[in-house]
């Protein structure tokens, strides 16, 4: 069964055009009411689902901007859900979990997942989260001096990606289906070929927060890229590793830029 | 004895039209417990620790998170004289909790 909420402010004119729709897929009622309540106060509209059966049709259904995910569904390993979403669809993910491991952490995020929230949460910081999210996945946060290549197409060794549909082709024409973190990461990669980025700099730029110790988004962010352009992480040809110091785009990259 | 002492709990005012209904289900935890332990129902009281776990806190209670924690824990190595510890520190905070939303 699932149900969704509206804004509190729907009534309000053009509040729904306006509104982000989120998807929580967790079985616990009182996280789902507490999740609902508070963002529809925040003007966002909230569909929820118990349970992972109704996510295809709920996707066909309405428009979702973001995905909140719990690991522990009764019918299906949120980690497989994850994993089979981001086979087929770009739409951000964030995992929920009160299993608290540090394994879930990280092989959540190597399934696909753009931030994980361990369980308890306050909802602030849900929130803070989801927005940060919905940001990164839609643009990268502006820097001084940058160019902005949102209508741009980067190609580099056969490889395309398109900044405004943030689809990646591979040189076969395959559509390669890319996290929105994953895009952020690669769009800040191929606007600064063959320039040595730290991971404070990639974390910045394609997340739009700083760097925490112990840190390891971006490495597995990283790994995560490769292995979509096929780069053989012992011996990568796009991504290489500057130990001590971060990552460089290595590739001749060409950048095409059209009128919007 | 029974105490009179409240405790005071400061939770977020947008949580004030679920913060009731919210302790409503900890008091139905409260009348399904018993049951679930006289039938050694594991399953169950894992289930009910793991949910007070993950979403105790969020609504402000914190030790119903932690009190979840602990009964989850004890279902899952069934030890029974913990697990009705962790029902009668549940009763007794119910008791005692007292909100105030700011």
């Amino acid at each position: 069964m699932n149900t969704t909420y509206q804004t509190a402010n729907s009534s309000r004119k053009g509040a729904m055009a306006a509104s982000n729709h989120i998807l929580v897929i967790d079985d616990d009622p009182d996280i789902c009411k507490l999740i609902a309540d508070f963002f529809q106060k925040n003007d966002f509209q909230v569909t929820i689902s118990n349970d992972s059966k109704g996510l295809q049709e709920i996707l066909e259904r309405h428009k979702i901007d973001l995905i909140v995910l719990d690991l522990l569904l009764p019918d299906e390993d949120g980690l497989v859900v994850c994993r089979n979403l981001r086979s087929r669809s770009n739409i951000p993910v964030i995992i929920l979990s009160s299993r608290g491991e540090e394994m879930d952490r990280i092989i959540g995020l190597e399934m696909g997942a753009d931030d994980y929230l361990p369980k308890p949460f306050h909802p602030r910081e849900l929130l803070a989260r989801i927005k940060s999210v919905l940001r990164r996945s839609r643009s990268l946060p502006e820097e001084a001096g940058s160019p902005d290549d949102s209508n741009a197409r980067y190609r580099f060794a056969g490889w395309s990606l398109d900044v405004p549909t943030r689809q990646l082709f591979a040189p076969s024409g395959e559509k390669i289906f890319l996290s929105g973190g994953e895009f952020a990461l690669l769009r800040v990669l191929l606007s600064h070929p063959n320039k040595v980025l730290t991971r404070d700099q990639l974390l910045t730029l394609s997340h739009g927060r700083e760097i925490e110790p112990y840190d390891r988004t971006i490495d597995m962010q990283i790994s995560r890229l490769r292995k979509r352009l096929r780069d053989d992480p012992k011996s990568p040809e796009f991504i290489k590793t500057v130990r001590s110091l971060g990552y460089v785009f290595s590739i001749r990259v060409e950048r095409i830029d059209s009128k919007p | 004895m029974e105490t009179k002492v409240k405790l005071r709990i400061t939770i977020d005012k947008d949580l004030a039209d679920i913060v009731p209904g919210y302790l409503e289900n900890r008091e139905k935890d409260v009348i399904l417990l018993p049951q679930a332990i006289r039938e050694n129902d594991f399953d169950s009281l894992k289930m009910i620790g793991h949910r007070m776990k993950g979403s105790g806190a969020g609504y402000g209670f914190q030790q119903i998170s932690d009190i979840g924690n602990r009964m989850e824990q004890a279902a899952t190595i069934q030890d029974l004289d913990t697990i009705r510890d962790c029902l009668d520190q549940l009763i007794d905070y119910l008791r005692k909790v007292e909100v105030v939303y700011e």
